[in-house]
């Protein structure tokens, strides 16, 4: 105490000033956009690694412009920034939840779609979705699944199922694998997994169901060694996990990683047959964004199969163009984890928004998975 | 001239305590309001808040002020347990961190002064890395296919006990937290001991005390001050803490951070997320008045 009274009031000043400093800066960085929008460019809000180099490259040659990215890593923050006040993109790309958010509050800018003939590219089966009818605002960009990663050697050899949800949640299976699986750390999708074993709808709002999901939950937790959002991507790839609840583009990773290393394990995904989440990313045209033109090009030059494809052979994405198949590596095209057949297809779900109540009640109910 | 030195030292004393004051002001006393505020309103549809006034042509949906969040965080005794859980784990790691910070600052504060800056160097340099990279470096030393837990299996297994596993587990969320605060317990400490006056042990060894009676009774009273702000530093940033338990812990290791920053991100209910942190706001504030009040009183007894 006596320390902090003897700095005295000059150092407090300095670190006053210093704080000014640092906000005011973050605040003029938007003012840039409105400078170089004369200078041909586009500005897309993106996921962290969600487009290939090498497309980007084809793409400012293409269009004469310049490509600028920023990032977010999951769609809570990407809302939160715009809802703090940043603007000035053009492009964002966000998942079905969180552009029916953007829709509903305004924010996005209805599509000409006269520009965009690459749009029968699409599967019609990703389009039209509940979040936006007609496409009005939005074109399939790329998605991901949630489903069960697991360490091909080591599961064979306890002879467990890697087709079904039951692996995560049924004692008889868990027995084998204590300590050595995890489950994502996420409130809608761990109840979505359990939901879904159960045989409901991964948007079910019934609260006898959800109570039913969470006493799932609960029996089997146990058995599990962690919630994991991320770290399951290492941990699968080294060896300490033989079954993690998790993304599909993160297994591809971990698959990846075990195999560049040399490990003596292969890292396999599959989709439980009782259905699962799908996360659909779509390219919206946000309202500040100050050149429609380009994003329009941008969203076509997308569509075409060659450059679509070059993102599923980097990160392992699921792919909606029919055109980009053909230029997908065969081994990940061949992947039903990452293209399931026409028959997996329709029990795969996306995860619509909960209302506040409803928002307030899962937590509850999350809370008390986690303390019990 | 009686009354404009009395008016110099009252703008002195201005000059002085303005800054601190209008830096509390701004980033306490405002927040804190804001917070109050925010935690009578109704959740956003999209996340944020509800107007307060009716809304115009905008979405339609609740407005105005509520005590709803309030009646929510109440009617359950659930939120009670998450708050007894943290107040335990907060002071289990006080308590682990004042026992190992206490030798290492009398260590310090005994040794040459020539080594003793270096001394404090190296305690503080555990900051030079960024915190989470020094969490997940604890991930891989107590990872199940790391040497310390092969080690600590093959000793267990020797003795005929099943293995253990320490990552994603209370000890793991211990550990990270006792590993990240140790620092805050050391400093204050040895701030304290460095100025104890060595003649004062002498003398207690001239009338006869032992080693044990000279530190119980003359270097633990005095160092009391430092034990108490070394426990406050340690104590109140733990019982905040959510990235800790996220990294390392296990299935059950929810803290009341966590549910604070779930509040704010997941579930996207401010004003629930509000009433739980002014709830952390006021523990902690008690917590604090305990602390100053027992040094007082230790200081009391003292005199």
């Amino acid at each position: 105490m006596n320390g902090l009274r003897t700095m005295g009031s000059p150092v407090s000043l300095v670190f006053l000033l210093a704080w000014l400093v640092l906000f005011s800066t973050g605040c003029a960085r938007h003012d840039q956009h409105t400078i170089d929008g004369a200078k041909n460019v586009l500005h897309l809000f993106n996921w962290n690694n969600y487009i290939a180099p090498e497309t980007m490259d084809r793409f400012e040659a293409f269009c004469n412009c310049e490509l600028s990215q920023d990032y977010y890593s999951d769609n809570e923050e990407m809302l939160a920034k715009l809802a703090a006040g940043a603007t000035g993109y053009d492009l964002i790309v966000p998942t079905g939840n969180a552009m029916d958010a953007l829709i509903r509050q305004g924010a996005l800018k209805p599509l000409d779609k006269s520009l965009l003939p690459n749009l029968e590219n699409i599967n019609p089966a990703y389009l039209d979705t509940a979040f936006d009818p007609g496409n009005k605002y939005s074109v399939p960009y790329a998605y991901t699944l949630t489903l069960l990663g697991f360490n091909q050697e080591k599961i064979s050899e306890l002879g467990l199922p890697v087709d079904t949800w039951a692996i995560i949640f049924e004692p008889e299976y868990l027995e084998k694998i204590r300590g050595r699986v995890t489950v994502l750390d996420s409130q809608r999708e761990l109840m979505a997994a359990a939901l879904k074993y159960l045989g409901y709808s991964v948007n079910d709002v019934d609260e006898n169901h959800w109570q039913e999901a969470a006493d799932l939950i609960v029996r089997a937790k146990p058995y599990w060694a962690a919630f994991s959002n991320t770290s399951y991507v290492k941990e699968l790839a080294v060896g300490n996990l033989w079954v993690a609840h998790g993304y599909s583009n993160d297994m591809f990773q971990a698959a990846f990683d075990a195999k560049k290393t040399g490990r003596r394990f292969t890292i396999g995904y599959s989709t439980p047959k009782e259905g699962a989440v799908l996360a659909l990313d779509s390219m919206v045209l946000h309202r500040s964004g100050s050149r429609p033109d380009l994003a329009h090009q941008f969203i076509n030059f997308m569509l075409d199969g060659k450059n679509s494809a070059e993102l599923t052979n980097l990160i392992g994405s699921g792919n909606p163009n029919m055109d980009a198949m053909q230029y997908i590596r065969p081994e990940i095209a061949r992947n039903e984890a990452i293209f399931p057949d026409p028959e997996l297809l329709t029990r795969l779900e996306m995860l619509r928004d909960l209302d506040r109540k409803q928002r307030r009640l899962l937590s509850r109910l999350w809370t008390e998975i986690k303390l019990r | 001239m009686i009354n404009k030195g009395a008016g110099d030292a009252r703008l002195a004393r201005f000059l002085v305590g303005g800054p601190p004051l209008l830096f509390l002001v701004i980033f306490f006393v405002a927040p804190s309001l804001i917070m109050i505020l925010t935690s009578f309103r109704f959740p956003g549809e999209f996340g944020g808040l509800a107007p307060v006034t009716p809304p115009g042509d905008t979405v339609a949906g609740e407005h105005g002020l509520t005590a709803e969040a309030y009646q929510f965080f109440f009617g359950d005794i659930l939120y009670a347990e998450i708050f007894l859980k943290s107040f335990v784990v907060a002071s289990a790691t006080t308590l682990i961190c004042l026992i190992m910070a206490y030798p290492l600052a009398i260590l310090i504060a005994r040794s040459k002064k020539r080594f003793r800056n270096l001394m404090v160097l190296l305690v503080v340099l555990p900051f030079a890395s960024n915190f989470l990279i020094r969490i997940y470096a604890w991930m891989i030393i107590l990872g199940p296919e790391s040497g310390l837990s092969h080690f600590i299996n093959a000793i267990l297994g020797a003795l005929g006990i099943p293995p253990v596993t320490l990552l994603f587990s209370s000890f793991a969320v211990l550990v990270g937290m006792v590993y990240v605060h140790l620092p805050f317990m050391v400093l204050p400490l040895y701030t304290n001991l460095e100025k104890h006056d060595p003649s004062l042990l002498d003398a207690a060894q001239d009338l006869g005390a032992n080693s044990w009676q000279r530190f119980w009774r003359v270097t633990w009273p005095l160092s009391l001050p430092g034990v108490f702000s070394g426990s406050a530093l340690v104590f109140i940033p733990v019982l905040g803490m959510f990235a800790v338990p996220e990294i390392l812990g296990g299935t059950g290791d929810i803290l009341i951070g966590n549910l604070i920053k779930d509040q704010f991100l997941g579930t996207r209910d401010w004003p629930f997320g509000s009433v739980l942190s002014i709830m952390l706001t006021l523990a902690v504030l008690s917590v604090a008045g305990l602390a100053t009040w027992f040094s007082r009183f230790a200081a009391g007894q003292r005199a």
